[in-house]
């Protein structure tokens, strides 16, 4: 036993959630795992320190993804298995109080990644500092990823926090496009906060934590939660049963990722290096799709069904001949427009349509693009005008935020935005 | 000379996608056409050389190349009448399936100046049928006068209903025109029953759907057509400025009449034009978004729910033969339906739909979605 990494962790006043599960194995049944029990338990930590990260799972939830880099993770990590995301609007007037926030945010943010339960109260009458439910789980690949939208630097004309002339070049709302049904709240954010993981619990553990601690300076405006799940080495589904996220580029290939996913000249410094998201939430009718026939259904995508291949090719990732599918089929639409961005959808249920007792799901679609005016509105335009998917989709929420570059140990999110 | 079917061949050259595919109309002529082997490994090697030919029109389709991809849709048009006999006795549906795509492709290719969206979509569905022929197994499909009796009679069907359809529509414009608030009102519901009945097929006819059914966010032009004139009568409360969109509407009612005239139909496009009436139902009207103005959602409700039957109807002969039990179902949650609907309906006129409770809309909703889970599996009737 080694006293000195026992005290390390206590200063720290954090310890891995890992090494708190299996402090409890040993402990037994007696001790409590809440924030309560903590300090009893935290003794322990050394004798498994040297363990927890040579233990790894198939689905790699006991991974770390770095909070830190050169940029936000969250983008090109190969995508997790479930998702929420938030949009807040800041309810505070000044800058010094927006630091103070996105402080408070980066340092949870950081902790959290690393699987680490935050620093419990001075003592028990004050509510735990952390909600607790992701105490004795794995760090499960927890990405949090942050962004801002039109309105963080400019709302309704005001300058509301001295940033205005430091706004991202291609930052704007998406303009109304053709059978658009956009339901308020869905509609626009100052600040978004994307969250994967690959346990949902630790996912909504961390979303939640970030609105607790924006009461009074911040409101959640609305907030998505997603799933997606493929085999191994398979691009996932979609409700549809087709393959999603084909087209992407492979999240080793950073060639391609600097010429499609991150922003570098012309960007303010605090964007170089960072990115634009697009967010649609997509209505699907998955009853009136799987009433269509497998000829419509590929038809629709212009791929097929099983192999996800393109029509007049036989594997998934062979090279797209929009002349072999229908013109307004929605991978040749898509492809029209020339540019690639990079998809990182989720889908999602909402329970029941209460008019028409169909269920309520679809796909939370988020794409990453460095330049969302050459990339992803032009191609949003064709196929809000003529995609075959129209017929059996409607698009009720959209938002784009600028996402600031990587965050440095010792800074906080978008820092450079403020100095 | 490598022009078949004279008759055939003006009527697609009129730009109409589909081409008679029932009617054995020119076929005997070309009996002489025979082939020392009717195996289906020689019809197998006939398909992989359309096959050939088709890739490489689409590729010369992606380098728009017109001399090329003219040449290619002659070679194909020529495979074909070569082979198509042979494929023809086995199996006559896809045979029909296959043609359907094929003539009205070589005949874009012939053409001056083609229309590269249209060959496109053509050679797409042409792969599919192509590849479906190819791992067909004999008699597999078997076609049957009763499916030749059943698109015949729906056609008949569809001709009346666009007949009715310019009359009605006349009627409301006029009234349009004279600026009779009341009649126009009243013209308008009974205009828009017609094209619900038909609106699948008038949707397959290019842009004329938009430009007479368009609500206001659909089209990013100009909004024409029934719907801006709903909004004048019941929403803006004048038909100031409306002269020229009544006018418009009658010219895009006829073009329309016109064009489904010489449309023709094939026993799997009515099939699936019947699930997308039901589909349009469950969508847009028994969510209240079609009528946002005038509120008579459940006018174009019903009349969705009549075109599908019409189709049923059409295809019972053949249904009953393949699955008895089906045809059964269908009659049952057609009649549930209509009774349905029927409640709504007093002295000759639909409840207003913002009148409907929560509960009589879900009602609507689950009888419309167990119709139409039977119907998806009407297609049986091609196995």
């Amino acid at each position: 036993m080694t006293e000195n990494k026992n005290k390390n962790k206590e200063e720290q006043g954090t310890v891995s959630r890992r090494d708190m599960l299996k402090m409890s194995l040993v402990a037994g049944a007696g001790v409590a795992i809440g924030a309560s029990g903590l300090g009893a338990v935290a003794s322990m930590t050394n004798v498994f320190a040297d363990t927890s990260k040579t233990t790894s799972s198939a689905e790699g939830e006991d991974e770390i993804v770095p909070f830190y880099g050169a940029h936000q993770a969250g983008i090109i990590t190969p995508q997790q298995t479930y998702a929420y995301v938030g949009a807040f609007d800041l309810t505070i007037s000044t800058k010094k109080e927006v630091i103070e926030l996105l402080k408070k945010w980066t340092a949870l943010a950081a902790s959290m990644s690393t699987g680490k339960a935050a620093t419990r109260a001075p003592n028990d009458l004050l509510p735990p500092v952390d909600t607790g439910e992701a105490e004795d789980l794995p760090p499960a690949r927890l990405t949090m990823t942050f962004g801002f939208g039109p309105t963080f630097f400019s709302k309704k004309g005001v300058d509301r926090f001295g940033i205005k002339n430091k706004a991202p070049k291609h930052l704007q709302d998406i303009p109304a496009m053709p059978k658009d049904h956009l339901q308020e709240p869905f509609v626009g954010g100052d600040v978004v906060i994307q969250v994967c993981a690959e346990d949902q619990q630790v996912a909504f553990h961390a979303i939640r934590n970030f609105i607790r601690t924006s009461v009074g300076k911040a409101e959640l405006k609305w907030m998505q939660s997603g799933f997606i799940s493929g085999a191994p080495g398979k691009t996932p589904r979609n409700l549809f049963g087709f393959k999603d996220g084909t087209a992407n580029a492979s999240p080793k290939d950073s060639k391609a990722h600097d010429a499609s996913i991150w922003a570098l000249d012309g960007e303010p410094s605090w964007m170089q290096g960072g990115s634009y998201m697009a967010f649609r939430k997509i209505k699907m009718f998955l009853e009136i799709w799987d009433r269509s026939s497998l000829k419509d259904q590929e038809d629709t995508f212009g791929r097929k069904k099983d192999s996800g291949a393109p029509y007049g090719k036989l594997k998934e990732h062979d090279p797209v001949n929009s002349f072999d599918m229908p013109a307004t089929s929605h991978t040749a639409l898509a492809k029209s427009t020339g540019k690639p961005i990079y998809r990182r959808a989720y889908s999602y249920t909402d329970g029941v349509d209460e008019k028409t007792g169909y269920v309520n799901a679809g796909l939370m679609f988020i794409s990453y693009q460095k330049n969302p005016s050459t990339q992803f509105l032009p191609m949003l335009k064709v196929l809000a005008k003529s995609d075959k998917l129209n017929e059996y989709t409607q698009h009720i929420g959209s938002a784009m935020f600028a996402i600031p570059r990587g965050i440095k140990k010792g800074e906080y999110v978008g820092q450079a935005l403020f100095q | 000379m490598n022009f078949k079917k004279p008759l055939t061949y003006a009527l697609v050259s009129l730009s109409i996608v589909s081409v008679p595919l029932l009617s054995a109309c020119g076929k005997e002529e070309k009996k002489e056409v025979t082939h020392s082997s009717s195996s289906s490994n020689s019809m197998k090697a006939q398909v992989n050389e359309l096959q050939k030919t088709l890739k490489q029109l689409q590729s010369n389709l992606e380098k728009k190349d017109a001399k090329l991809t003219s040449e290619d849709g002659k070679k194909l048009n020529k495979q074909w009448l070569s082979y198509e006999n042979n494929i023809r006795e086995k199996y006559p549906l896809l045979y029909t399936d296959t043609e359907k795509y094929l003539l009205p492709l070589y005949s874009e290719t012939t053409k001056d100046s083609i229309a590269w969206s249209k060959v496109q979509d053509l050679s797409a569905s042409l792969s599919r049928s192509l590849d479906n022929l190819k791992n067909a197994k004999e008699n597999a499909h078997q076609t049957s006068t009763e499916l030749k009796e059943a698109v015949k009679n729906y056609k008949e069907y569809v001709n009346e209903q666009v007949n009715a359809f310019i009359g009605a529509t006349k009627t409301f414009t006029d009234a349009v025109r004279s600026a009779n608030m009341d009649q126009a009102k009243e013209a308008y519901g009974k205009a828009r029953v017609f094209y619900e009945r038909i609106e699948p097929i008038a949707e397959s006819l290019g842009d004329l759907d938009p430009k007479i059914d368009a609500r206001e966010n659909d089209v990013e032009g100009k909004w024409t057509g029934f719907h801006r004139i709903e909004k004048a009568l019941w929403k803006e409360h004048t038909l100031k400025g409306m002269t020229p969109i009544a006018n418009q509407l009658d010219q895009d009612v006829k073009d329309l009449h016109a064009k489904i005239k010489k449309v023709k139909l094939d026993p799997a496009t009515i099939v699936a034009g019947s699930q997308e009436l039901l589909n349009e139902a469950a969508l847009t009207k028994v969510t209240g978004e079609e009528e946002r103005y005038s509120r008579i959602d459940l006018v174009d409700l019903t009349s969705n729910v009549e075109g599908s039957q019409a189709v049923y109807h059409a295809v019972l002969p053949v249904l009953t033969t393949k699955n008895k039990d089906l045809a059964k179902q269908l009659d049952t949650e057609f009649n549930k339906m209509t009774e349905l609907l029927a409640k709504y309906k007093k002295q000759g006129a639909f409840k207003d739909y913002k009148k409907l409770s929560k509960e009589e809309v879900r009602e609507l909703s689950n009888q419309l979605k167990t119709l139409s889970e039977s119907m998806s599996q009407t297609a049986e009737i091609f196995q």
